[in-house]
């Protein structure tokens, strides 16, 4: 009876012990192929870049690159350049000037409004990548190709037409109140994933729901990862750039802005 | 273990005891003693076994809850150390003698010369209106200056419905606008919208109720597509989103605004 207990329980262990190991070389695997994903992200930028240079003949010399006041200049101009493009437009924009930490709305070379960001966070590859590749990357306005917002972006309220006079309400005063948490991911057409969330100071009830928020964007990710990496494929790496905004900037700036909106960053 | 001997043997009879025959009344206890510690041990296996199922559950949550945390959180963490190679900026005296540098070091002055310039040159000098449908607030703009801020209403994002499926949506359009029209004791010529939101029949086109007077203030400008900026008789809505896509002034503003702006004056909403 014992020895039979005892096979059942050996058993189970080996068992668990191979499933363990199994879950183990996934996570390694995992971690592996994920950590692979920025610099084949940063490789994908760069193919592109060296691209278009050759194509317009660039003459530009390796030493260039660390040269600060080249960098400098270069940054300069690539975000005059999708300003400039932006404000040929006559829909609102939005430019984000991390140096001078402001968030501005634009239409057609008009700042419209302007709010200042409380804090920061960055993609390394953005932050402290190749400079250069980077000020070429945002040489160019970035399009909206989708968002994920707390909020709405047109709150549309549905009113049923009165059949007669009989039936006919005067409108009440709306509601103006700011209950909702805001936070928003706006996702761009080169890959780079904009999140704005409004400022720390939320209630308990307004954290638990930038949690959720927050969750269920990290699982859709993952869950996008985990498909290309059983095919055994490097999963896709989204440059970011999280900014915390006071709440009512952060309201204005996403309905401000048009649902395929453009946007210009200066790192 | 004198209590044990006892039950097995007899020593100062020298009998051993029969099965049948009646214990005597401390091997009882003993036996109960015995069998109350043996119903213990049953009853403690069934509570190890309890035991083990509920550290197994927590064992397992902990396990899940962990690949959980390391999937979601460590390994996009983990993507942002080990990314990045930071541009070394190094002083190269050589490179600021190179012509080639030197040229597109001037090449970049002057493009960022040129951008600037026509970047500028979009913010007009004359005046211009800001309009904040969010919070509902106006600016005023001479010169490039703010001269006057204050409350708006503008669309109410309500969508009219009708059985028919008829619908209108109330919101105040975006972008840039220009004034089109300058009116002075505007009359408000009623669109359907108005008679079906009251549950009114839509009259014909050329009704006399489909005028009315004094509902708009003093002034009105059009900006395109029915669109107005005129007055109002709720104050108190202003800062609100209550219009059917118009922007309400009160009567001050409304006249500073008719006063400073002009035919072709651009008006930017957002």
């Amino acid at each position: 009876m014992d020895n039979i207990e005892k096979k059942q329980l050996s058993g189970k262990m080996i068992t668990m012990i191979i499933i363990g190991i199994f879950v183990l070389a996934f996570l390694v695997f995992y971690s592996i192929l994920s950590a692979m994903a920025p610099a084949r992200k940063l490789a994908e930028i760069k193919a592109g870049i060296i691209g278009l240079q050759q194509s317009s003949e660039s003459n530009k010399d390796d030493r260039y690159y660390s040269d600060s006041a080249f960098i400098k200049l270069t940054k300069e101009k690539a975000f005059l350049q999708a300003r400039t493009s932006m404000a040929e437009t006559d829909s609102v924009y939005m430019t984000l000037n991390i140096p001078d930490s402001t968030a501005k709305l634009g239409i057609s070379g008009v700042e419209v409004h302007s709010a200042k960001i409380s804090g920061m966070k960055i993609s390394k590859i953005l932050r402290s990548g190749n400079e250069y590749l980077i000020s070429e990357l945002f040489s160019s306005p970035m399009n909206i190709e989708s968002d994920l917002a707390t909020i709405k972006k047109e709150p549309l309220m549905i009113k049923m037409a009165p059949k007669d006079t009989s039936e006919f309400k005067p409108d009440i005063i709306p509601d103006t109140t700011d209950y909702e948490p805001v936070s928003y991911i706006l996702e761009m057409d080169n890959g780079v994933r904009i999140f704005i969330c409004q400022d720390a100071d939320t209630i308990t009830s307004d954290k638990n729901q930038l949690f959720f928020f927050d969750l269920s964007d990290r699982l859709k990710n993952t869950w996008s990862s985990l498909k290309s990496i059983a095919r055994f494929k490097v999963p896709e790496y989204h440059p970011f750039i999280k900014i915390r905004l006071p709440k009512a900037d952060a309201k204005i700036l996403y309905r401000a802005i048009p649902r395929q909106g453009q946007i210009a960053v200066y790192i | 273990m004198e209590e044990d001997d006892k039950i097995t043997s007899s020593p100062e009879s020298g009998e051993v005891p029969k099965p049948d025959m009646p214990l005597p009344a401390s091997s009882e206890n003993v036996l109960k003693t015995s069998e109350s510690f043996f119903q213990k041990v049953r009853e403690n296996e069934k509570l190890l076994k309890l035991i083990r199922i509920t550290l197994g559950s927590i064992v397992s949550i902990v396990i899940v809850l962990f690949i959980a945390i390391f999937v979601l959180y460590l390994v996009p963490a983990l993507q942002e150390v080990i990314s990045g190679q930071k541009t070394e900026f190094k002083v190269n005296p050589e490179l600021k003698k190179d012509k080639n540098y030197l040229k597109q070091i001037a090449l970049l002055t002057k493009d960022i010369q040129r951008l600037s310039k026509k970047y500028s040159s979009y913010t007009s000098g004359q005046s211009y209106i800001v309009i904040n449908t969010t919070d509902n607030r106006f600016f005023l703009y001479k010169n490039k200056k703010l001269i006057r801020e204050g409350f708006c209403s503008s669309g109410s994002y309500t969508m009219l419905k009708t059985e028919s499926e008829k619908k209108w949506i109330f919101k105040t359009p975006k972008g840039k606008y220009w004034i089109q029209g300058k009116i002075t004791s505007p009359v408000w010529r009623r669109p359907d919208w108005s008679f079906v939101e009251e549950g009114l029949p839509i009259p014909s086109e050329n009704d006399p109720s489909r005028w009315e007077y004094g509902v708009l203030g003093d002034y009105a400008m059009s900006i395109g597509d029915g669109y107005l900026i005129h007055g109002t008789l709720y104050k108190r809505f202003l800062g609100m989103p209550v219009t059917h896509g118009c922007v309400r002034l009160n009567d001050e503003d409304l006249e500073a605004i008719y006063n400073t702006l002009s035919i072709g004056s651009k008006v930017y909403i957002f």
